[in-house]
């Protein structure tokens, strides 16, 4: 282990190092313990300039409420959860089908499929923006939940094409053999062989799309305008614009809108650190 | 494994109607990649209930004819039957075949019944009737116990008799075995083989087994099929192989220690009897099959069993070969000797040195170093022309009261 | 048609598994790349007819002063966020301790990794808003006044990058602790008893073994660097009076506020074309380390 590891039986040691730590760690977090700290203070606080000095009232609960009864970031949040849920689903089923066939079958075409699909993955988004409008209104689509899913699992399917493709890949070779002379046809090897064995890396995948789907703004401000489908971070981002200093509600909305990815993130932790670092060595 | 008695897993069909069926029917079976000549030509019929083992060195093409009779592989040309019918272009499920695995490839997330009971499964036969073959198959293979674990949860024995009772569950026309035992520890790999042998024995099914060693071959086969560079070299009984090999690649490739191969010239050939010589070695007569071909001033191979070299006690005068002995090797049972015969060089020897390989009784007080007189007899030994591609040797009575096999 | 789809079963399926991924991704994604290229070469509002114009776009851009801005931002980006992998390994190497707790710190410190870009934009808004701000209690804490970055043309694009680069060190420094737990416990007992220590053992035995993880951690933040456009969007809109634009915020604002999209499309062109030279050098390497490996 590198470094080396600070031995166990020092005790005095081991409390300064992790005190360091402590320290350092605090500092790492300063902008979002402000924040966190601001959500809770009143708006009598705010507008008298009182933002770090000991405040008069906790307005938790007033300031939450607020966000959610004066503003549409209730709406805003169903919407997240409306494009989210639904992308991420349809990737993860697209992304299977594409990942078994491309790890699976040998024909000509198969490397040129997967290298458009490894290539499509580094374009900066922005590229594709004017096109994909134009496509979401053209379809009629513009302004819509569905455009953003749509989009959402297109472009997603592309990493999690190379995800699943590679981890499907790794699955020993005789196990398909076994399979294919046991008589099972591809679709029955898919849902009885394949799928099982690669629930970790579907978990994986799964915490990892709905974090960077839930998170996307571009998208968002390019392909929605109306706050009926609007996800929370073009909401957030809407919000800062009207209340222009009212940041204890500011800091609650933002809180809001990190809260799903950060406790999805403390839930599955193993699984996406693993899912992060997998896709990252593979790609 | 029970008795061989046992009615449990009686066949359905009634054998004596299909007796005159072959089991399993290759006709000129071609394989290539590209330019890769991966199979050339195999013919080969089994009849039911037969123990073929497919043998060769790696890249031989065993591996990759077994996957072609399982459909897993596809052929150039050729055709194949199973029992009478022509699977050529069938899918694996539906050839009558059931595969055995070298890594055994049990689906981890499923528990043993039912790994044992997908084929059935993906069939969409009824659950009583998967059931019923699974609990049968388990009985067999005395797994009943351990129907609920999971594949991590076993032993590698015990993996391996999973597999086996997954592909018995199936009930196939051919069983096909892809090196099982390569995965087991010496000392397991021998008691499945004699488990093997007698599940054969049960089921009295037809199974095709592919190995590269060469005791597993002798000991379970009813006939052994020699494979080499993706052709057939022989096919025959265990010991009509190792009595008769019909070249000198079979000659060398069965038994242990290796056959000795010397390079000498035809002096005479008169009738059945042929004069040959080598620089080292003195002049033999060995008997001659019919059409042996053979013409005086030809270059052969000579071929002689370390079994079957003699040492000769201080009789120089009758000794065929003098040499120094240069390793010993006391194996208690038997000891290897590797003989220096200074002109007399033993072409791709055992011990790559050109030494002679002479195993001899249990314990030889012999050492390094001393000289020794080595005694043939012409009886044993064999002589293989045009390239070692034929035996021109008398055929050998394959009955033999000495004990070929080696059982480790 | 049951005997048609067994006879043909065999590819069909596959096909038919792959269609849709590969069909909406080749429509969607790849398409519209290429298209965009078209789209350069044009006149166009956005809703009525194309004018083709050549490079009529690409010579307004050479004399558009404003281009020249947003990839000097662009350049600034890429060589800070270079700064993520170093620091993403200096903390992953403090926090590679087996300590009581201390798995409760690696999450904290992956906690930037997966807030929204939106979230942490807002959230050093407020460090850095005059008077009020995190930073502003700081300065003041020194007896300073702490300048506002956010409106000052020379700062702004550094602070919008420090504010970047949050999360970008959290993510290098996930990929790193990945690759400290891969390391080869062999090697570096080799190096100790070698007497090799601190500085040396890093130098000359973890980081050879790290190579690969270095390699992606640099690609990673390339590729984030040239992807920015969420905090500049969020924190100043490219002010103040465009001096913190990057390529990306130019040509979304040339084509949705302006209308221009035949030139905004030129734009997205540049950034492309910046992108290929990354990624073949990217793909090169790959491809190279596959041949050695092989």
């Amino acid at each position: 282990m590198y470094p080396r590891p600070v031995p166990e039986t020092a005790h005095a040691s081991r409390r300064l190092y992790m005190t360091l730590v402590g320290a350092i760690l605090i500092v790492w977090l300063a902008p979002l313990f402000a924040v966190i700290l601001t959500s809770f203070r009143s708006m009598a606080d705010v507008m008298s300039g009182n933002l770090w000095g000991w405040p008069t009232e906790i307005a938790v609960v007033e300031n939450y409420t607020a966000v959610f009864t004066q503003t549409p970031m209730a709406r805003y949040f169903l919407n997240s959860l409306v494009i989210t849920i639904p992308s991420v689903v349809g990737v993860l089923i697209l992304s299977t089908l594409a990942g078994f066939v491309l790890a699976r079958y040998r024909f000509p075409g198969n490397m040129l499929i997967f290298a458009l699909f490894v290539g499509g993955n580094f374009l900066p988004h922005q590229i594709m923006m004017i096109p994909v409008r134009d496509l979401m209104v053209r379809l009629n689509l513009y302004d819509t939940t569905t455009a953003l899913i749509i989009f959402h699992v297109a472009f997603q399917t592309g990493f999690a094409t190379l995800f699943m493709r590679n981890f499907i890949a790794a699955l020993p070779d005789e196990l398909f053999q076994a399979a294919r002379a046991e008589g099972a046809t591809p679709f029955q090897t898919l849902i009885h062989v394949v799928v099982p064995l690669v629930r970790p890396a579907l978990a994986a995948l799964a915490i990892l799309l709905f974090t960077f789907i839930w998170n996307d703004y571009f998208w968002a401000v390019v392909l929605t305008v109306s706050d009926d489908v609007k996800p929370v971070t073009a909401g957030l981002a809407n919000l800062r614009g009207e209340w222009v200093s009212a940041w204890n509600l500011i800091s609650a909305g933002t809180i809001i809108v990190a809260v799903p990815p950060v406790v999805m993130f403390f839930l599955m932790q193993k699984h996406f650190i693993a899912g992060l670092t997998m896709g990252a060595v593979k790609g | 494994m029970t008795a061989a008695s046992s009615p449990i897993f009686a066949k359905p069909r009634n054998r004596n109607e299909r007796n005159a069926m072959k089991s399993l029917e290759l006709h000129r079976i071609e394989k290539s990649y590209g330019a890769y000549h991966a199979l050339r030509g195999i013919d080969l019929s089994v009849e039911e209930g037969e123990f073929i083992v497919m043998v060769g060195p790696s890249g031989c093409g065993k591996s990759t004819l077994l996957k072609t009779i399982a459909g897993l592989e596809t052929i150039s040309s050729g055709q194949i039957l199973i029992s009478g019918r022509d699977v050529t272009k069938e899918e694996p499920g539906d050839r009558g075949i059931a595969m055995v695995f070298q890594s055994y490839a049990l689906y981890p997330h499923m528990t043993v019944a039912e790994n044992m009971g997908f084929g059935l499964r993906m069939a969409k036969r009824p659950k009583e009737e998967i059931d019923a073959a699974v609990a049968r198959a388990a009985k067999i293979l005395r797994i009943t116990d351990q129907l609920d674990k999971r594949p991590k949860q076993l032993s590698g024995g015990q993996r391996q008799r999973v597999a086996i009772g997954r592909a018995i569950t199936r009930s196939p026309d051919v069983f096909l075995f892809d090196e099982p035992l390569s995965n087991l520890d010496a000392a397991l790999r021998t008691q499945m083989r004699v488990e093997l042998s007698s599940l054969h024995a049960e089921l009295g099914a037809t199974m095709i087994y592919v190995t590269h060693d060469q005791v597993e071959a002798m000991t379970m086969a009813s006939r052994i099929v020699v494979l080499n560079r993706g052709a057939v070299e022989q096919v025959g009984s265990p010991l009509e192989l190792y009595r008769n090999p019909g070249n000198l690649f079979v000659a060398g490739f069965l038994g242990a220690p290796r056959m000795n191969f010397f390079d000498v010239t035809v002096d005479e050939v008169s009738g059945a009897k042929a004069g040959i010589s080598a620089p080292g070695l003195a002049p033999l007569n060995v008997s001659l099959a019919e059409g042996a071909a053979l013409n005086p001033g030809d270059r052969a191979t000579l071929g002689i069993r370390p079994e079957n070299i003699r040492l000769a006690a201080g009789d120089a005068a009758r000794a065929a070969i003098s040499g120094k002995v240069r390793l010993v090797e006391h194996l208690g049972r038997e000891t290897i000797l590797y003989v220096d015969a200074g002109a007399l060089q033993c072409v791709s020897s055992e011990s790559g040195t050109g030494n002679i390989t002479v195993q001899v009784g249990q314990v030889t007080p012999i050492s390094a170093e001393s000289p020794v007189s080595l005694s043939i007899d012409p009886h044993d030994a064999y002589l293989f022309a045009g390239d070692g591609q034929r035996t021109v040797t008398a055929r050998k009575a394959s009955h033999s009261n000495q004990t070929k096999v080696d059982t480790i | 048609m049951t005997s048609l789809w067994r006879r043909h079963r065999w590819w069909l399926t596959p096909t038919l598994l792959i269609l849709p991924g590969a069909v909406l991704f080749a429509v969607v994604i790849l398409a519209s790349s290429v298209q965009s290229l078209w789209i350069s070469l044009h006149d166009w509002d956005g809703f009525g007819p194309m004018v083709w114009i050549g490079l009529g776009n690409y010579r307004e851009l050479m004399d558009d002063p404003q281009f020249y801005v947003s990839l000097k931002n662009n350049v600034i980006w890429l060589v800070m966020f270079m700064l993520a992998p170093p620091i993403g390994l200096a903390i992953a190497l403090l926090v590679n301790q087996k300590i009581k707790g201390m798995r409760l710190v690696k999450s904290m410190f992956f906690i930037p990794l997966v807030l929204a870009s939106v979230a942490v934009g807002v959230v050093f808004t407020w460090v850095y808003t005059p008077e009020f701000g995190l930073l502003a209690l700081i300065f003041r804490a020194f007896g300073a006044n702490a300048p506002a970055l956010l409106s000052d043309e020379h700062f702004v694009t550094f602070a919008i990058v420090v504010a970047a680069l949050w999360s970008q060190i959290a993510f290098c420094m996930v990929l790193y602790l990945a690759g400290l737990n891969n390391l080869s416990e062999e090697l570096i007992g080799a190096g100790r008893v070698d007497g090799a220590r601190g500085w040396n053992m890093l130098r000359h035995i973890v980081l050879p073994q790290l190579t690969q993880v270095t390699f992606i951690a640099i690609a990673v933040t390339v590729v984030g660097a040239l992807r920015s456009f969420d905090m500049i969007s969020v924190m100043t809109r490219g002010g103040p009076f465009g001096s913190s634009s990057v390529l990306a915020y130019q040509m979304f604002e040339q084509s949705i506020f302006s209308y221009r999209f035949g030139y905004g499309a030129a734009i997205a062109s540049v950034l492309f074309v910046i992108m290929a030279v990354f990624i073949t050098w990217y793909l090169t390497r790959i491809i190279r380390a596959e041949e050695r490996g092989a």
